[in-house]
């Protein structure tokens, strides 16, 4: 609900890119894990972890989640609230005062607050004590053992605690109250909260959803009117059986969806209906370092202000006068000496400038934020190569047009079924500069248990005529034969084995973490919690599997590599010629120079991937490519 | 003709000041804020400066310009404004301070002067490329008999020549009306130029209008190294592969180039006094200087100590924010330490980055997926071309053999995910033919979010039925309205026709020039060349710049039956904003975009639900200034825009079930986001409507489909008489403000529903009948009498109730 002005503030200078994220940041969100400390929670189990039997227990597990993810969320959300709270336990808050509002039973063990290196090293420190002595959890917090806290009660304490968050909610107990834990959980949802409910279950007790949760949280989710949120996520986070899956279910559901932009789609004259747009896809940075001053005990950060000043006289110049223009050069020579900043005197009532409405109304072209239709065209019109930015995705708005719906709903349906994409130009916010897009029909799918695919459309920026280069290589060696257009069958053929061999069903973004984020992240935590960070522990998950590679198709690439080795191209000579941005041609061949010279490679070039290869970089150019095309010789025909 | 090569070309222009380049002309501006049309007077010099001031700016290129009839060319350096000089912006200052002479001088003494004056700077320079562009009006009297020795020297010297004149004639345009002086010159050139080896005549206002033209820069990137690694190549080769690759930019994006700032520069009292004391002349004061700013960045600290101990509280935090502003204190960068930020803890970091991850140059080939499965919209950024190494035939022979794969690539650098898709350049003509990848970046796990939005097709009611019909839900009807539609606006054939007469496709990338990119551009040029934007505005945008801003005209005038066929079946309407305004005088707790005033006006009535503050000493008591002191501190992720007032309706509808996150914060949660009436209170909601006057037909519309929900709905019965109240208003509103067909097409409807519908509700029809006639369908005479028409008669009107 990412209010219009938060995106106007933005600097009319900064680029279109930035402005995602000051949206992140603008926002909080809440969490307060609400954890079961029944006996069953406690009980001791044995799990086997790294091929070794571990005793645990389920609140072990629950709280060892909830660090999890506050480590997780003190990264992706630094801004967000966290909190914790524990119920069917005897453990009396310190605090008198917010008796009166806790129900009995219920502890707090975190009070809701931004995440902290202190709280989460708590909570580390507690389960590390946890796992020396199994039944520090039940010390710490005594089980009720003879009654359960209504789980009504349990919103309700909630209420006190938080406005807005999730609860997952482990714990096997079957209530009796259900019309009070709905009263509760609707005025809950009617706050802005979301209930994410986590159940967990053992082979021996199955989580029987249907006693109690399935009538309160059915609810729920048709009270949860006003939230985008899915309703169908009821289903799934029921289906959850084993908690290891818990944490990843909550990647699913930790970042707040928020629309990036709410704008109208004009179909044709007369025919428009409301779009929000969404990043779903956006490259993750690390985050910028910022500044900080040590007063002596404590760091505190430090806060830039950037103005625009006359330097020549030291001020500050207020942005709604600010003019824009080219710089000038060569125009103070009649000036004094002193003058550091250049100047252009013009005659009183000419403006030699544009204003800023000006320079706004070059960049939009004097268009309002919204999407035009342009037409339709097949599918395969958009070409693997006609891109240029992360797309977006466009969900309808029922607010600002009544009728939205049903309009998006039957477009998609037809661009679909008729493998069309639709061209459109947009102009996205109040400052964006008009942009033709691309626009891709997502149709639903997904089964029951998987995460499902959501209708919409995706957007694709288009590079312009502008963005385009063109490609340095104009000719290249094919084949057998200049002439033939084919690869040659022999290589080919053994190129398709191992990539068959190699082929996966398709990209899954989850398996692969971005490497230099977590590696960073991870020493940023080791240095919040003041540890030795031991860099040979980071574990680079996107890294191929090369033992499989080589278990699969070992076998094929070295065929491939002996097809290679034997085709005319591996002892075809490419011509020299004068320049190497000129693409390879065939005249001017005349000398027969071994291939491996061949490289119009530079010194410095040389040299590093020498080094790379752990090869000596010392000698003169010629020892350098020499050596260079032993090394290849060795490795590519072996 | 050898290929320029960029800063390697010498311009000399030769300007014409004569006295008759002094006359004025009206040159159209771009039409006035009220589309009238409006003219610049310039002379003809200032005129064709545009040109020369344009083609300065714009080029990397070094540049001589000679001025001819100023007074005595008697030597050619006496004309010379500025020999040869690579520093446009002081050129250009001088050439704003032209103005035409007296006299008349002769073009070709410019010329000689020109070539010369290159050729001496250029000396043996042979690789330079020469050009000579001459302005001119062509009103002179002009020196013409050894012309041919000075075109020989041109040839000879491989000099361009371009004359651009004023007024000159083309083969768009002849000027009647001149002096035949100017024909006969005009017909000179003509000869000039064809016996020059490369050279033409051009009329300024063509090339004025050329020079708008976007041009793009097709640019080459330069090939970078790299390795393209199959398996493990450090230990077992045999089996590895390493594929010598090279690789450069496909797309990227061109942005443009920033402006610089600037402002008025006050006077300062100083100097103020100082001009009076002086008495300085009065044009010193009509001056204004503009001075360019500078961007300075100064850090603040907070330096205030948190009051350790101290139970936040309300004054706390009004006192924290008071002290806060005040306390900040400015500091020198050199005294802070870069750090991140850690939750609220900070981890100080000195180099502004943690050791980087240690990678090795190279594309790690991971896998191949095949291309169905390959998702388009994850394509993240620009995208890279991949080469075989072009010296190397076994490189790009392996190249040609690969399809398709997810990669990592890195060089030392941080590591990107990408997928590679083969590409085949032919070119039958030369018999040439490259084989490539393309390489698009992908998303790594942290880059996704995975939102998920409620299904558009299934929608299920309270009792977990599966609706089939519901407005959010396209009708039959409507879905082939659309399948028209899309049909109709094809682009595939709307292009323009091409040589033999076949449709064309509409849109190309190739043609589609960025348009603010340009137009920037054509200001940042514009406002170099002219002095006083308030009376030389930028001219409009070039036709190429917008072509793709509107459907092409043919296909959407052809599409227009359908398109209102469309219009017709979807019935989208827009909901009026002031539907907000309205409500913030229904109801006490109206709701504001500002959360502060929202939560001040909010009175929570039944609720359990109060807020609570990040700690729990807080939440002890609950009253309003807590909950705006709670405000200051938590600003709450979510509006809470559904307020825990109890409806009176006990049906939530349908419809509600697929809810939003709204930007327009809606009181009533019983009022559809999209209806200005809502289920609570239909009636007051639909009278407050009416008062604003200008909304009935949405009203009216808003109203008979509220009262037909709430009558569908379970436990009607307890709202039958209020319902029956809306019923009566309704109608009544109808025959008044002319929407008795409104009328007349709901009644029945209710009653079908009423009474074929399940569960329907028949006792309310029932009770309608009992009220008889009043109620019924608005008759003709009924009609008649309030101004208005209605097709349905008396005794049908009469008929409908029994």
């Amino acid at each position: 609900m990412a209010p219009y002005d938060d995106w106007n503030k933005i600097d009319d200078e900064e680029e279109e890119e930035l402005q995602d994220n000051s949206i992140w940041d603008a926002k909080k969100d809440v969490i307060l894990f609400a954890i079961d400390c029944s006996p069953s929670m406690l009980q001791p189990r044995e799990v086997e972890e790294n091929e070794q039997m571990v005793k645990t227990c389920h609140l072990y597990a629950a709280l060892n989640n909830a660090m999890q993810l506050q480590k997780r969320k003190v990264i992706s959300g630094p801004n967000d609230y966290f909190g914790i709270l524990l119920f069917n336990t005897t453990k009396k808050s310190e605090v008198s005062r917010t008796q009166s509002d806790m129900k009995a039973n219920t502890y707090l063990f975190q009070p809701i607050g931004p995440l902290s290196a202190t709280s989460i090293l708590e909570l580390i420190q507690l389960l590390n004590a946890a796992q020396e002595d199994p039944e520090e959890l039940r010390k710490e917090f005594p089980p009720l053992t003879d009654k359960r806290v209504p789980m009504g009660d349990v919103f309700n304490s909630c209420n006190w605690v938080m406005r807005d968050g999730t609860i997952p909610n482990p714990g096997a107990a079957r209530k009796q109250f259900i019309e009070s834990a709905k009263t509760t959980l609707a005025d809950l949802t009617q706050a802005g909260v979301m209930v994410e409910p986590f159940f967990i279950e053992t082979e021996e007790k199955p989580f029987d959803v249907d006693r109690f949760y399935a009538a309160v949280l059915q609810d729920n989710v048709f009270v949860n009117d006003d939230d985008d949120d899915d309703e169908s996520g009821l289903k799934k986070s029921i289906s959850i059986s084993r908690i290891e899956d818990l944490l990843d279910q909550m990647k699913f559901r930790e970042v707040p969806k928020r629309a990036l932009f709410n704008i109208p789609f004009e179909l044709s004259k007369g025919f428009t209906f409301g779009v929000k747009g969404y990043g779903l896809v956006t490259e993750q940075k690390k985050g910028e370092y910022k500044y900080f001053f040590d007063l002596g005990h404590r760091l505190e950060v430090a806060t830039v202000k950037t103005s625009n000043i006359d330097e020549d006289r030291d001020a500050e110049i207020e942005k709604s006068s600010i003019v824009y223009g080219m710089s000038v050069v060569g125009s103070n020579e009649n000036d004094d000496d002193d003058n550091i900043a250049a100047t252009k005197i013009v005659k009183t009532g000419q403006r030699p400038f544009y204003t800023a409405d000006e320079m706004r109304s070059f960049r939009t072209m004097g268009l309002e934020p919204g999407f035009k239709l342009l037409g339709f065209k097949p599918r395969s019109t958009l070409k693997f190569e006609d891109n240029v930015k992360h797309s977006l995705f466009l969900y309808p708005d029922e607010h600002t047009y009544a009728g939205s719906k049903r309009t998006f709903s039957a477009l998609l349906k037809s661009m679909a079924k008729k493998k069309l994409i639709a061209l459109a130009l947009g102009v996205i916010r109040r400052n964006s500069t008009p942009t033709i897009y691309a626009i891709l029909p997502q149709e639903e799918h997904g089964d029951e248990t998987a995460w499902a695919e959501s209708a919409g459309f995706h957007l694709i920026p288009l590079p312009f005529a502008d963005d385009i280069r063109s490609a340095p290589v104009a000719e290249g060696y094919i084949g057998n034969h200049w002439k033939s257009f084919q690869a040659p069958d022999e290589v080919k053929d053994a190129a398709r084995r191992w990539i068959d061999k190699m082929t996966i069903k398709s990209y899954s973004p989850d398996s692969y973490p971005n490497p230099a984020l977590a590696y960073h992240y991870e020493q940023l935590e080791a240095a919040a919690f003041r540890e030795e960070y031991n860099p040979d522990a980071f574990e680079d998950q996107s890294e191929p599997n090369v033992d499989m590679i080589h278990k699969r198709a070992g076998k094929f690439l070295k065929e491939w590599k002996i097809a290679l080795a034997n085709d005319d191209s591996a002892t075809y000579v490419v011509p020299t010629t004068g320049s190497k941005r000129k693409s390879v041609g065939l005249s001017s061949s005349k000398d027969s120079r071994n291939m491996y010279t061949k490289f119009s490679l530079k010194v410095d070039e040389l040299k590093p991937f020498l080094r790379s290869k752990g090869q000596s970089t010392s000698g003169k150019k010629q020892d350098l490519v020499e050596r260079v095309g032993e090394w290849c010789e060795s490795r590519m025909v072996s | 003709m050898p290929v320029e090569r960029a800063g390697y070309t010498v311009i000399m222009f030769l300007v014409d000041v004569s006295k008759s380049m002094g006359s004025t002309r009206r040159v159209p501006l771009p039409p006035g804020p009220d589309g009238e049309e409006r003219f610049a007077e310039m002379t003809h010099l200032q005129y064709a400066l545009q040109y020369v001031k344009f083609k300065i700016q714009t080029m990397t290129d070094q540049c001589g310009v000679i001025l001819f009839g100023t007074e005595g060319i008697s030597s050619p350096s006496d004309g010379v404004l500025y020999p040869l000089l690579n520093l446009p912006t002081a050129t250009l200052k001088k050439l704003d301070e032209l103005e035409p002479s007296d006299l008349y001088g002769d073009p070709i003494d410019a010329i000689i002067v020109g070539v010369h004056t290159q050729n001496t700077y250029l000396g043996n320079k042979k690789t330079w490329t020469r050009k000579v562009i001459l302005v001119t009006d062509g009103e002179g009297p002009m020196e013409i008999e050894d012309w041919e020795a000075t075109v020989q020297k041109m040839n000879e010297l491989n000099v361009g020549f371009t004359v651009v004149g004023v007024d000159f004639d083309d083969e768009e345009h002849t000027e009647e009306d001149k002096r035949p002086v100017k024909r006969e010159n005009e017909e000179f050139f003509h000869k000039f130029c064809e016996a020059g080896n490369d050279s033409i005549v051009g009329n300024l206002d063509f090339v004025l209008e050329q020079i708008s033209l976007p041009d793009v820069k097709t640019s080459r990137s330069t090939l970078m190294h790299n390795v393209l690694r199959i398996g493990d190549t450090e230990s077992r080769t045999d089996e590895a592969m390493e594929i010598l690759v090279k690789t450069s930019k496909c797309t990227a994006v061109n942005r443009p180039k920033s402006f610089k700032k600037f402002a008025i520069r006050s006077k300062s009292p100083q100097e103020e006094e100082d001009r009076k004391a002086m008495d300085v002349d009065a044009d010193e004061g009509k001056n204004v200087t503009y001075v360019q700013l500078k961007a300075r960045s100064e850090n603040f600290v907070d330096t205030s100590e948190p009051k350790d101990g101290e139970v936040e509280s309300e004054t706390k935090v009004e006192e924290d924010e008071e002290t806060r502003l005040a306390a900040l204190e400015k500091v020198e960068k050199e005294q802070l330490i870069r750090g991140f930020k850690y939750g609220t803890s900070y981890v100080p970091c000195p180099d502004g980055q943690f050791p980087k991850l240690p990678t090795k140059k190279g594309i790690d080939l991971i896998g191949f997926i095949p291309e169905k499965k390959f998702r388009r919209d994850w394509a993240m950024g620009e995208i890279q071309y991949i080469w075989g190494n072009p010296d190397n035939a076994t490189a790009q022979c392996a190249i040609s053999s690969i399809a398709q794969a997810i990669w990592v690539t890195g060089d030392g650098r941080d590591p990107k995910m990408g997928v590679m898709s083969p590409a085949f350049f032919n070119n039958e003509e030369e018999n040439k033919r490259v084989d490539c990848l393309l390489w698009a970046p992908m998303p790594f796990q942290d880059d996704i979010r995975r939102y998920t939005f409620p299904s558009l097709d299934k929608l299920i009611n309270k009792k977990g039925e599966i609706l089939t019909e519901h407005p959010y839900l396209p009708t039959d009807t409507q879905l082939e309205a659309m399948d028209e539609f899309v049909d109709a606006m094809d682009l595939m054939e709307a292009g323009p026709k091409d040589e033999e007469k076949n449709p064309t496709e509409w849109f190309d990338i190739r043609d589609s020039y960025n348009p603010a990119f340009h137009r920037l551009k054509q200001a940042m040029f514009h406002c170099a060349v002219v002095a006083d934007l308030e009376t030389n505005p930028l001219p409009p945008p070039h036709p190429e710049l917008i072509k793709y801003f509107n459907p092409p005209k043919k296909m959407v005038k052809r599409a227009q039956p359908i398109i209102d066929k469309c219009i017709e079946a979807f019935n989208v309407k827009l909901v009026p904003k002031v539907a907000k305004v309205v409500r913030k005088g229904a109801h006490d707790h109206a709701q504001d975009d500002d959360d502060e005033m929202l939560l001040l006006d909010r009175k929570p009535s039944t609720s359990k639900a109060s807020q609570s503050n990040s700690s729990l000493e807080d939440s002890a008591t609950e009253d309003e200034d807590e909950e705006m002191l709670l405000l200051d501190k938590v600003p709450p992720a979510r509006k809470p825009n559904t307020l825990p007032t109890p409806a009176r309706s006990l049906s939530p509808s349908s419809r509600r079930d697929n809810g939003d996150d709204s930007m327009d914060v809606d009181v009533d949660p019983q009022r559809d986001p999209h209806r200005l009436i809502g289920r609570t209170r239909p009636l007051v909601d639909f009278k407050e409507n009416l008062k604003r006057g200008d909304i009935v037909s949405k009203s009216v519309e808003d109203m008979c489909a509220v009262i037909e929900e709430v009558v569908l709905a379970p436990f009607a019965s307890r709202r039958a008489e209020e319902m029956m109240e809306c019923l009566k208003e309704l109608r009544k509103v109808c025959l008044k403000e002319d929407e008795i067909d409104a009328w007349n097409s709901f009644l029945p409807k209710l009653k079908e529903k009423c009474l074929k519908s399940t569960p329907g509700n028949e006792e309310f029809w029932s009770q309608l009948q009992e009220t008889g006639r009043t109620l019924s369908l608005i008759s003709d005479k009924e009609a008649e009498k309030n101004g208005g028409s209605s097709d349905v008669s008396e005794s049908e009107a009469t008929k409908f109730m029994d």
